[in-house]
């Protein structure tokens, strides 16, 4: 996915402006921003939910190779989890049939097998974030936009669904274009990481490669040689990406 | 205090009531009550006995039924369409709106005697003063509900690759079923409460026109009996309703 000099604005001034990454084929990419910078808003301009002002989109990919993790589930309440998993292949002309078969097989991989007839208010938050999960790899996704969509979870539940997605992805070779404000996740979940300016006017910096090899253990990332000195670098470019709009402004 | 247990609390109700009626049973027989203002529960008892006995109930009891289940149909589906309506047309919402907010603001039963002028003595009357009262509770819960609707779900259907009609299928009708349900008991007792109000200011049949009648014939008995009776018909369809509430709202 090629993105070019998007500008993202809803009214008067631009919320990101002149935005430009790349997601190669099978990489994980991060985008780091503080909150409000736009992350959000990048992602939904992405998927068409957001008309940007300017710029384009290149993916190269149908739209339903490509999927989207929400900061919340959006489960729908009355859909069983298997029902909801299934979703997304009927509305693609599936037969009910095969799709319940399908959404059963996924919800078996994510570790949710026997909670299928389970209606989202009956799962835990670490449950649901499955079911989210496995509504979007059932439809086979090329391509991952994932928009802080483990920030909700506690650590523990949070390890290990991240550890699980990191796999799943590296398995089936699926590319991520990650937005988070958490810079270790980013380092320890990526192949490269991108970072958002304080907005209005957020703007994208060039990327940081990180040379942490695969597969990788997202725990053990952290412990990796390459990490901290990368932690170090980015935090202190962040800082000032954070900090320099407001120095000028005062 | 010794915490009660909360899964016996309908036998104590129950037992409260059974002495209550005890008491009142006997001060009845010690004649400490006039029967002309306060007939025993044994009275009241078996002028129920009466109503049923003879068979003369049951065309009030099918007048009563049908013009409180008619309006309830009839003000569920409008007050729907009205709702959806207003929710996708503000031009239809502006016009709307404020007649329902008035509608609203009103004790709606004030019109049942102009329904009788319009309808008639009949049993259109009476449906119409049911409809009038569940159409304005259900439109609002239908307006204010998809107004409300989550944008999230909105977005997932079509991100998913869903298209119109899907996000009426998935989101808009579920979520329109869920409100409806949601105010299905109260709309039960508006019914009940149109029809029956309805047959009390003029009619020839019908609960509420019993209840009239025992009012001017100074029958007691015979009123206390009618009113159990709605109470129990109300109940039953409460019952019902909750039922049905409960189990077509099971994911929530
Ligand atoms: N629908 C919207 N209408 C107007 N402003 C919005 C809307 N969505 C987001 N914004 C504004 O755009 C900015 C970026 O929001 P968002 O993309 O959610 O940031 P992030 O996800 O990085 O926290 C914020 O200042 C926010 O108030
Ligand atoms: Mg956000």
């Amino acid at each position: 996915m090629r993105v070019r000099n998007l500008t993202i604005s809803y009214s008067g001034e631009p919320v990101l402006e002149g935005a430009s990454l790349d997601v190669d084929e099978g990489r994980f990419v991060s985008l780091v921003g503080p909150s409000g910078s736009g992350k959000s808003s990048l992602l939904r301009a992405l998927i068409g939910l957001q008309k940007p002002l300017a710029g384009s989109i290149k993916t190269g990919l149908s739209r339903s190779e490509i999927g989207i993790l929400f900061q919340d589930d959006a489960l729908l309440p009355w859909k069983t989890a298997r029902d909801n998993v299934a979703l997304g292949l009927t509305l693609n002309g599936t037969t009910r049939r095969a799709a319940l078969d399908e959404a059963e097989t996924w919800l078996d991989r994510l570790g949710l097998g026997g909670l299928g007839d389970r209606f989202p208010r009956k799962l835990s938050g670490g449950q649901r974030k499955r079911v989210a999960l496995a509504q979007v790899l059932v439809m086979k996704p090329r391509l991952i936009l994932m928009d802080e969509p483990f920030a909700s979870l506690d650590a523990i539940v949070r390890a290990r669904i991240v550890r699980d997605v990191v796999a799943l992805v590296e398995r089936e070779k699926i590319s991520v274009l990650l937005v988070t404000h958490d810079l270790e996740e980013a380092i320890s979940l990526s192949d490269a990481v991108y970072l958002l300016s304080q907005g209005p006017r957020a703007h994208v910096t060039q990327h940081y490669a990180v040379p942490i090899p695969r597969p990788r253990d997202p725990v053990r990332a952290r412990m990796h040689p390459a990490f901290a000195p990368l932690y170090e670098k980015l935090w202190s470019d962040l800082s000032r990406e954070v900090d320099y709009p407001r120095a000028v402004a005062a | 205090m010794t915490a009660l247990d909360p899964r016996y609390a309908w036998v104590r109700r129950l037992l409260v009531l059974a002495i209550l009626l005890a008491v009142w049973e006997a001060a009845g027989r010690a004649n400490m009550l006039n029967p002309l203002y306060a007939p025993s529960p044994s009275q009241i008892g078996s002028a129920l006995v009466e109503l049923f006995g003879d068979g003369r109930i049951w065309p009030h009891l099918e007048a009563t039924f049908s013009a409180a289940l008619g309006g309830l149909l009839l003000g569920i589906i409008v007050g729907i369409l009205l709702g959806v309506v207003a929710a996708l047309v503000p031009f239809i919402a502006e016009l709307i709106e404020p007649v329902m907010t008035l509608l609203n603001a009103i004790p709606r039963v004030v019109l049942a005697p102009l329904f009788v002028i319009w309808f008639g003595i009949g049993l259109s009357s009476k449906v119409a003063l049911s409809f009038i009262l569940v159409a304005v509770l259900i439109f609002f819960s239908v307006f204010t509900g998809i107004r409300q609707i989550d944008r999230r779900l909105v977005e997932r259907i079509v991100t998913l690759g869903g298209d119109r009609a899907a996000l009426v299928r998935h989101v808009y009708l579920p979520s329109v079923a869920a409100w409806v349900l949601g105010s299905l008991k109260v709309a039960v007792g508006f019914a009940f409460t149109g029809a029956c109000v309805g047959e009390f200011v003029a009619a020839s049949r019908g609960l509420g026109y019993l209840l009239s009648f025992a009012q001017s014939t100074y029958n007691a008995a015979l009123m206390m009996a009618i009113i159990v009776l709605i109470l129990a018909v109300v109940l039953i369809i409460f019952s019902l309703a909750g039922r049905l509430e409960k189990h077509l709202l099971r994911w929530s």
